[in-house]
């Protein structure tokens, strides 16, 4: 078995920067490598999921389909529950449809997927390596599979598994505005991660060459949170400060490093394999900070619940999802990454939350509440756009998003904390997400330095399948952009479209138990906090 | 992920958690058992909880509602025996049974 198709995932990757680092305007290529694969491939903008977030976008990606479809539209997943809201964090059990893992796999395809978020727990019917991404590296072992992968991964020299996996805590910064010394800190943290995926990535293509051979760099993304005045171009004109230019130098050491992984993997992998790029969005600068629930509370759709006294009151304060009183709000946004209001819709009469009659009139007041939130200056909107849910989330899933995404001027996501003024501008710019990410091909059968219109993310699916001679599923969203490949590829391997994806057999959830055998277990439990 | 199903749910439970941990390089030596409590005794944070759950869920196949055990009046609980698991795991799956 050889590996026919290699797909490398840069989270975050943005023509801004890697254009920029390719063809500077002085001096010799930060990423050489990548340089050559500009001019001997086809690359193309890649337009990400309404919301341009790793969860909903890598998703797209990995299933052809949008959130309305597959379901996964967050980090954090939200259950209202009358005059509660229970927050936990989404698996790869939320994703309602089938990834190319798995669509490869039964058709006879060795794959391996290392590092891309929302793969755990694996498929049970995989052919092939899933190492996840986005998965703490206490539970590594158990959520990769085949379940001795991980014991192999453990023999190879100086694999460390807490070097390789996310960690929360380190995480949770990526938004936050940090001291220089902790900007220093988060840039260098990321280097020896990739150097552990690039180790296992290299160590499954020359033991298993699976056909389709995939691994995901995801500290582009990182990085460029906290460090994006130090990589785009734009920052780089005028007197720098001495710290800038150490910054800039370590940002540009991650990206000289990453274009040594990428050079070792497709030489690796040989010159007969076609080999994708592509990012779940792109990145730009966001310059102000946007407290959502604050403003909301202005006009009344959010009311505040009082934070507990001291430690577990501060931890309150700084956690990722919102704290209100649930018996009074009507719309809120659930964590800063959504950039979604929720509508509370009461499910029965007497909970909390608007009739489901007066649904539509409070929608169309919310819509006319925010596109009258201006900055006061310039008149001008904060809240660029405004999407109703069925015009941005079609699909069976389409009830589990926001009832409304927003998009800030600056493309930003929003603070969900109590804190006034509503809008304020930051102390420095710092790195958000962008619609617009990056689709590179490379290979035999690619069309030599071709620069395609912009493509859509769910196109990255239908493309790998197609490199790895499989018919398209007739219901995923994307298509093969037939720019990318020659015309005697395209003759000798003409595109098939074939069945549709099998619907996944969903597992039996099991219902909540009463209310007086839930209270018994309830009143055994020490009530201390968990998950802040 | 490995099978680590037992006879009862409190072996289950035990199995999986002694899976989970086996290099975290835990100090606690005393035997994992129905009164070992998560974060006290085992050091786990709120994620290495969601992760158990996912594991149980995964172990019986279906749902749990583990939303139910570890929420109340909008607050999570801190800590949890393997004992509370074991037995809401039960119910849980006793619930189920007898709406079959």
């Amino acid at each position: 078995m050889t590996v026919r198709t290699l797909f490398i995932g840069m989270d975050g990757a943005t023509f801004t920067v890697l254009n920029d680092l390719t063809n500077p305007a002085e001096g010799e290529p930060v990423m050489p490598f990548l340089a050559r694969i500009f001019a001997s491939g086809s690359r193309a903008k890649l337009r990400s999921t309404p919301n341009p977030l790793t969860p909903p976008a890598w998703v797209s990606l990995m299933t052809g389909r949008g959130p309305g479809h597959h379901g996964v539209f967050d980090f954090i997943r939200a259950e209202e529950r009358g005059d509660e809201v229970f927050f936990t964090l989404y698996d790869s059990r939320d994703c309602r449809v089938e990834t190319i893992w798995s669509i490869a796999s039964r058709q006879g395809k060795r794959v391996a997927a290392l590092n891309f978020p929302f793969t755990a727990p694996p498929a049970k019917d995989l052919n092939g390596f899933i190492v996840p991404g986005f998965i703490p590296w206490r539970h590594l072992r158990r959520n990769s599979h085949p379940a001795d992968v991980y014991d192999r991964l453990k023999q190879i020299p100086n694999f460390n598994a807490q070097e390789l996996a996310w960690d929360f805590e380190q995480e949770k910064q990526s938004g936050d505005e940090l001291s220089d010394h902790d900007r220093e800190a988060w840039v260098s943290y990321h280097l020896p991660r990739e150097q552990q995926w690039f180790k296992v990535a290299e160590y499954l293509m020359r033991e298993e060459s699976p056909e389709l051979m995939a691994v995901l760099f995801d500290g582009v993304d990182k990085l460029q949170h906290q460090a994006w005045t130090f990589v785009d171009p734009a920052f780089q004109t005028g007197e720098l400060s001495e710290f800038h230019q150490r910054m800039r130098k370590l940002s540009l050491s991650y990206f000289r490093q990453l274009d040594g992984f990428i050079e070792k993997l497709v030489t690796a992998a040989g010159p007969e394999v076609q080999v994708f790029f592509a990012s779940d969005h792109g990145f730009t600068a966001s310059t102000e900070i946007v407290r959502i629930n604050a403003f909301l509370a202005e006009k009344g759709y959010v009311f505040w619940k009082d934070l507990p006294e001291g430690e577990a009151g501060k931890r309150r304060d700084n956690s990722y999802f919102a704290y209100l009183d649930w018996t009074k709000t009507i719309a809120y946004c659930r964590t800063p990454s959504s950039n979604g209001i929720t509508i509370r819709v009461a499910r029965q009469p007497g909970e909390s939350g608007i009739a489901p009659s007066e649904y539509n009139a409070v929608r169309a007041r919310l819509i006319k509440d925010l596109e009258e939130f201006k900055d006061p200056q310039t008149g001008e909107r904060i809240i660029a756009e405004i999407h109703k849910r069925e015009d941005v989330f079609p699909g069976a899933a389409m009830t589990d998003g926001p009832d409304l995404l927003l998009v800030l001027r600056d493309f930003g996501f929003v603070s969900v904390k109590n804190k006034h003024p509503v809008v304020e501008k930051r102390e420095y710019p710092v790195g958000t997400h962008h619609p617009d990410g990056v689709f590179i091909a490379y290979g035999p059968g690619i069309e030599a330095g071709k620069m395609l219109g912009r493509r859509h993310i769910t196109d990255v699916s239908s493309t790998l399948l197609y490199s790895l001679g499989l018919p398209v599923p007739s219901d995923f969203e994307g298509t093969v952009p037939t720019g990318m490949f020659t015309p005697q590829y395209k003759a000798a391997h003409p595109i098939v479209i074939g069945a549709p994806t099998r619907s996944d057999s969903k597992e039996v959830q099991i219902d909540a138990m009463d209310g007086e055998e839930k209270q018994k277990i309830m009143e055994q439990l020490q009530m201390l906090g968990y998950m802040e | 992920m490995r099978n680590l199903k037992s006879e009862s749910t409190i072996e289950t439970v035990v199995a999986i958690v002694q899976d989970l941990t086996q290099d975290w390089g835990l100090e606690y030596d005393a035997p994992i058992g129905a009164n070992t409590m998560l974060a006290k005794d085992l050091q786990f944070a709120s994620v290495d909880i969601i992760q158990l759950c996912v594991a149980l869920e995964e172990c019986h196949g279906c749902r749990l509602g583990f939303q139910d055990l570890l929420m109340k009046d909008g607050s999570y609980v801190g800590d949890l025996s393997l004992g509370h698991m074991s037995a809401f795991v039960d119910k849980q799956l006793n619930n189920a049974g007898s709406k079959l």
